[in-house]
């Protein structure tokens, strides 16, 4: 892969009648990295990775794929795989990987070649030459991956790739996509379960509602979240008052104290104060920060905003009509 | 393109013929044709030979009707000896021999056998007539019910009817439980209606030889055409061969619709599939959509061109195996059509109307099967098409009786219907300009037709629209309906 970016959107919007499905949406994906587009559903993931491939038109803004509007030319270096699966039914899935490969690009001894060596790397050689009805769901899926890495794409989109997959296989796919990045692939994958992203992504887009809400590496997003500890202290103890002077901010939080931590402090700063001045400390527990604590807060802000927006679009029609 | 249409091509047609439904059409068509054509024959050589009987005070009516029965007999062998002759009403060198024998007392089987014909081929009498087992109507109804058997060169068997003549009613009782069977009485009416012919001749002392010397004596009225250029030397009669143009553009034409009802279930079949599957976003991250449906009406082309292939090899094999018990002026009448078919002058536009009329209605079958997710979806929408499909099969009908109707000049203008009967009325030798309109409109609208398939397709495929985003588009059309879609 040359020197492009693999994919650049600038101030995308889609609307779908009167729904406005993305907004204003701007990300990039850097070349040789792995990044995660989260969100739950319904965010807009889907209809921007299809912008992205071209198979929808935005109606505002700019695609860039591979450094150009996308086209055959562009999209035969990348691999797809979409979120609604199938696979030709009445095809094996050596015929399938073949067909989808030679339509890249590929010879059609080559496709055949790399067909049966993905085949056999994902365990499903002695299935090949069955009829996909004869797969199980799991199977048929793994072989529509391969359909989609079978020309080695320089940029694989994966669209909700993990669903429907048992644990083996997520983890089977999880090492796929490690050794696709190995050759130097830069892959793009939406998913609403934030682990596959934890481990695997370098880069994190967020998006709820249409719009993205978060972009930037996993420490950034979980600085976004903010650290914090939980200390349990005996009743009537003041936590608020006795950590203020310290300079840490206590909030009551059922039964035990939340205590949160600037960049520059840590949990045994805030345990150490705590003694200090003086606190019948019950319990201590560091809170880590999990990418699905910063999901959960960021979509809740993005849905709050999303609710302030519609009440004042409602306000302002109602203004109109009187 | 050319790589990814042929890609899609490939696999389409691929799939398409490695369906064991494909094969079974393929052989069966030919054979379920054949059942359909030989029906008539069958149903008549399998059905049983049915008794009847007259009771009569004397025998005038009898003999009459049995004459008629006969000279039934007779008009099927003629018919079997030289159809197209007894049809055209032309002369025959058999037919000729067949009613000299008839005319010198032989019986049907043996002028039909001294004509040349073979006997075995001549279907078994529908009726018999056996002798009354009883001398009154009253007391028929046991036999007329099988309760009780009559005796027949057969031995005993039911009695399908009977009729008796009455004189003091002066009328004609037909009998039967079977109320359907419309031969007999109909002989019977026709035997009345010559029994009383003769008795109004001779009444004014005129024979019934007068009839047959005045029939005798009818001057052929032979058809006729203007040759000029080449054909001046040639004799004006019509022929075989003046005639074979019109057979051919009607086979032609009726081809042409039969392959096309064949196969474009194919291109809806396979859309419905590939939308069920969701298999869209994988094939337009590969391929571009015009060159995906043209993937796709190329795969089916080509299965048609398959059945052509396969159906014509196999005639012409049948064909050339059959040669020497072919008679020779069946013969005769095939080469004319083969020399009419090979006429540029009518497989050219058959040609264009063919590719033409497959991509305009394969178009809108694809474009609707986009639309659709299961068969009875489908169904829905695809009614008003074979509807409008049936059409032209209609106007075979008025072309077979007069293809220069003014019904087919005017139907040939509606895109729709000009690939079957632009066919139709090439033998009629239309002005230059109306065929070149006609193709040019043809074209325009296909080409319209592929560009709005392209969107219902990609609204269908891209967008998931359905069945009710198209009755929802239909109802914004109704003045003053507002739509909820």
């Amino acid at each position: 892969m040359s020197g492009e970016t693999p994919l650049k959107m600038t101030g995308v919007s889609k609307w779908f009648g009167s729904f406005q499905a993305v907004r204003n949406l701007d990300f990039e994906v850097p070349k040789g990295s792995i990044v995660g587009f989260l969100g739950p559903n319904g965010a807009g993931k889907s209809t921007s990775l299809r912008m992205a491939l071209g198979v929808l038109s935005p109606d505002r803004g700019d695609v860039k794929l591979l450094g150009a509007q996308p086209n055959l030319e562009s999209l035969k270096r990348v691999g797809f795989l979409p979120e609604e699966r199938g696979l030709y039914k009445k095809m094996s899935p050596r015929q399938i990987i073949t067909y989808f490969a030679r339509l890249k690009g590929m010879s059609h001894r080559d496709a055949k070649a790399r067909a049966d060596e993905l085949l056999d790397m994902m365990g499903l050689g002695e299935f090949g030459r069955s009829r996909v009805t004869k797969l199980s769901k799991g199977m048929a899926q793994k072989v529509q991956i391969l359909s989609a890495l079978a020309h080695r794409p320089d940029f694989l989109i994966l669209d909700e790739p993990f669903s429907g997959l048992d644990p083996v296989n997520q983890q089977a796919l999880e090492d796929l996509i490690i050794d696709e990045h190995k050759r130097g692939a830069t892959i793009v994958f939406s998913t609403h379960v934030m682990e596959h992203a934890e481990r695997l992504c370098e880069k994190i887009v967020m998006m709820a509602r249409g719009r993205k809400v978060f972009d930037g590496t996993l420490e950034d997003a979980f600085t976004a979240l903010g650290r914090a500890v939980h200390i349990g202290a005996s009743d009537g103890f003041d936590m608020t008052a006795a950590m203020a002077p310290a300079g840490f901010e206590a909030q009551k939080d059922g039964d035990h104290w939340r205590i949160g931590l600037k960049p520059t402090q840590t949990s045994q700063d805030a345990l150490r104060a705590a003694i200090d001045l003086g606190a019948p400390i019950t319990s201590f527990t560091p809170q880590e920060a999990r990418l699905r604590d910063v999901f959960v807060s960021l979509v809740s802000e993005a849905e709050a905003q999303d609710l302030t927006d519609t009440l004042a679009a409602d306000d302002a029609d109602g203004r109109d009509a009187a | 393109m050319i790589r990814s249409t042929y890609l899609v091509t490939r696999r389409d047609y691929l799939g398409y013929v490695s369906a064991w439904g494909f094969w079974l059409g393929l052989l069966f068509t030919p054979i379920i044709l054949g059942i359909f054509v030989l029906a008539p024959t069958f149903a008549q050589n399998a059905q049983p030979t049915r008794y009847f009987t007259v009771i009569e005070q004397g025998t005038t009516f009898t003999e009459a009707l049995r004459d008629n029965l006969s000279g039934s007999d007779a008009r099927m062998a003629r018919a079997m000896l030289d159809p197209l002759a007894v049809v055209e009403g032309t002369d025959s060198e058999k037919v000729a021999a067949f009613d000299a024998a008839i005319e010198s007392g032989a019986s049907v089987t043996a002028a039909f056998a001294q004509a040349g014909g073979d006997p075995v081929t001549l279907p078994r009498q529908d009726f018999v007539e056996v002798d009354p087992p009883v001398s009154s109507g009253s007391e028929l109804a046991p036999y007329l019910l099988g309760e009780i058997l009559v005796a027949t060169p057969e031995g005993p068997q039911p009695l399908f009817a009977a009729l008796v003549v009455n004189d003091a009613s002066g009328e004609i009782e037909y009998w039967s439980e079977n109320l359907q069977a419309r031969t007999l009485i109909s002989a019977a009416r026709q035997a009345e209606n010559d029994l009383q012919l003769d008795r109004a001749l001779a009444a004014v002392n005129v024979s019934r030889e007068v009839l047959s010397q005045a029939r005798d004596a009818q001057r052929d009225v032979k058809q006729q055409r203007v040759r000029i250029g080449a054909e001046a030397d040639i004799e004006t009669e019509v022929t075989q061969t003046d005639r074979a143009p019109f057979v051919v553009s009607i086979m032609m034409a009726f081809s042409l619709w039969f392959l096309i009802f064949s196969v474009i279930n194919y291109l809806l079949m396979g859309t419905i599939e590939e939308r069920s599957n969701k298999i869209f976003d994988s094939l337009l991250t590969s391929v571009k959509l015009p060159h995906l449906l043209a993937g796709k009406l190329l795969a089916v082309l080509l299965l048609a061109l398959t059945l052509m292939a396969f159906w014509g090899i196999g005639s012409g094999l049948m064909t050339w195996f059959m040669r020497e018990s072919i008679p020779a002026d069946v013969a005769k009448g095939l080469g004319s059509l083969v020399t009419a078919a090979a006429n540029p002058a009518l497989f050219v536009p058959a040609i264009i109307s063919f590719v033409l009329g497959y991509l305009m209605y394969g178009a809108l079958f694809l474009a609707l099967g986009s639309l659709c997710d299961t068969i009875q979806e489908a169904q829905t929408l695809m009614t008003p098409l074979f509807v409008t499909l049936m059409a032209p099969l209609a106007m075979l009908a008025f072309a077979i009786q007069d293809a220069e109707s003014a019904l087919i000049e005017i139907m040939a203008w509606v895109p729709f219907f000009t690939p079957f009967l632009l066919i139709l009325r090439m033998p009629t030798e239309p002005p230059l300009w109306e065929v070149l309109a006609q193709l040019g409109i043809m074209a325009l609208t296909t080409l319209i037709i592929l560009h709005l398939a392209t969107r219902v397709y990609r609204a269908g495929a891209v967008h998931g629209a359905g069945v009710n985003d198209v009755w929802a588009f239909f109802g914004k059309l109704i003045p003053g309906k507002k739509s909820s879609a």
